[in-house]
């Protein structure tokens, strides 16, 4: 089922459209649970055999899985019944966006006015081409800059339909889960400036500003309208952020800004080099002593071929062109070239804070991590993996 | 017309993958998702009909289920449903009938 927004900002969709997303959110969990545990059961019993045949050995690549893959009926209808549900999701909701629109910005101008976090926009930044060049995940418009809160609204109404409930209460289990890591892991560290980059609709902001209330958060975007709904939507949920518009590889904020850098699903839509370009300046803007944290697909060398193929499918069908180069990295090497040290990287797997019971989620936390084929996806029995590494104390 | 009105694209650029070699396949996979997600439109209506029928005393979910047709109703279903058979079937038809110079 489609999640349903709990802040002023959530659009009124009409009864027809309202069932299109009901619909589409129950078409992506076939696609995600069923279709999906059957072409794995295809590759296993048919594929797999064939190609270890074929090619004197079993595979070792994803890109070997692909090529075979690709052939296949079942792959073809999972693929473009996937395709389809994504352009599906984003029509779903476009209807009523478009109606809520007029009176959105008025809105969010009320809900801003109400003063707790600010809103500081930049006109003059250049957006990057990954960002106004591109419809990442076939949203059509993509996240660029515009003048009205229109892809903020198409982002977040769609993601409530995309995620189909696997987000939270309020699309901010990621948030949740990893601020909760932190809280849970490292007790004695009382963040009081944190930091998310590649915010977009401020929801994984918010929760860590519901998980640290005393602490000041901040987000950053390259899009002025994901930002103006990412404010809105944290003010009318009381949670009070600072967003910023700003691009996370050139911060304007000082050295040794923050006790936390955070990213979710950000730094895969990054190329290589701007990866390299934030990791530096994460580690600028953090304190020494401070902690530098990313949510993140798992990278392709803790899984097997088929979860890597299986995972990379958004990089070759969903418009995430850096996806995969991402997931081919080693995270620490990545990390250690932005100044962290060799000793100071730390990665770990997590159960959703918002389904798992508190005692469960704090074992979890403090056990080794655990890859499968569900580290990272969508699926009844996902859990979150992530990264990071304590910048040195002086 | 409102300035804060805006006309949202409802299509990502560039183009579609096509995971089939048949011609139109992928197109026609796209007709048949599109044609389910009516169905279900029309099926989540007609349920809210019921239960709004329901709320105001008439029991239309009840009497729908115990509903018997007369002989007259059920020749004229009848017809509706060839004439609908022939609207799905009318390419195979067309492509089966025997060439008529004539027409």
């Amino acid at each position: 089922m489609p999640l349903e927004l709990s802040h002023e900002l959530k659009a009124a969709h009409d009864r027809d459209s309202l069932a299109r997303q009901d619909f589409v959110s129950s078409l992506r969990g076939f696609i995600l649970n069923d279709m999906a545990a059957g072409m794995k059961a295809r590759f296993e019993d048919e594929i797999e055999p064939a190609l270890t045949r074929a090619l004197g050995r079993p595979p070792r690549t994803q890109d070997e899985v692909h090529a075979a893959m690709r052939k296949d009926t079942y792959f073809k209808f999972y693929s473009s019944v996937r395709y389809n549900a994504q352009e599906m999701v984003w029509r779903a909701v476009i209807p009523g966006v478009e109606a809520a629109l007029p009176d959105l910005s008025r809105q969010i101008d009320e809900l801003s006015a109400k003063g707790g976090g600010a809103l500081s926009l930049n006109p003059d930044l250049d957006i990057p081409a990954n960002v106004a060049g591109l419809d990442v995940h076939l949203m059509p418009g993509g996240y660029a800059n515009t003048e009205t809160p229109a892809a903020g609204a198409v982002y977040d109404n769609g993601l409530a339909v995309f995620s189909a409930g696997f987000m939270g209460p309020n699309l901010d289990d990621i948030g949740l889960s990893m601020s909760n890591y932190v809280k849970h892991r490292f007790p004695d560290f009382h963040p009081e400036h944190i930091l998310d980059c590649g915010c977009t609709v401020g929801h994984n902001a918010a929760a860590w500003a519901r998980t640290f209330p005393d602490a000041e958060v901040h987000g950053v975007d390259v899009s002025a309208s994901v930002l103006r709904y990412a404010h809105g939507r944290a003010q009318s949920l009381g949670l009070p952020v600072h967003y910023h518009q700003m691009d996370a590889t050139d911060l304007a904020f000082e050295d040794s800004s923050f006790d936390v850098v955070f990213t979710s699903m950000f730094l895969h839509e990054l190329s290589l080099k701007d990866i390299k370009r934030f990791f530096a300046e994460a580690h600028r803007v953090l304190r020494p002593g401070g902690l530098l944290i990313n949510m993140e697909l798992p990278p392709n060398r803790e899984l097997k071929p088929y979860d890597q193929f299986y995972l990379d499918w958004d990089c070759y069908y969903n418009k995430e062109p850096f996806y995969r180069a991402f997931r081919d990295q080693s995270p620490e090497d990545l990390i250690i070239a932005g100044g962290f040290g060799p000793n100071d990287y730390f990665q770990f797997t997590v159960p959703q804070f918002s389904f798992t019971e508190e005692a469960a989620f704090i074992a979890a936390v403090n056990a080794p991590p655990s890859f499968d084929g569900d580290t990272g996806r969508l699926s009844a029995s996902l859990n979150w993996f992530g990264f990071g590494a304590w910048k040195a104390k002086i | 017309m409102d300035p804060a009105a805006q006309s949202l694209p409802v299509d990502a650029e560039g183009r579609r993958p096509a995971f089939f070699s048949g011609d139109g396949v992928d197109q026609l996979v796209t007709m048949v998702l599109e044609l389910a997600t009516e169905l279900w439109v029309l099926r989540e209506r007609v349920f809210v009909i019921e239960a709004v029928a329901d709320r105001h005393g008439l029991p239309l979910k009840a009497e729908v289920e115990a509903y018997v047709f007369s002989d007259a109703e059920r020749a004229a279903l009848e017809a509706m449903r060839g004439t609908m058979m022939r609207q799905l079937f009318r390419t195979l038809n067309r492509d089966h009938r025997p060439v008529d110079t004539d027409a």
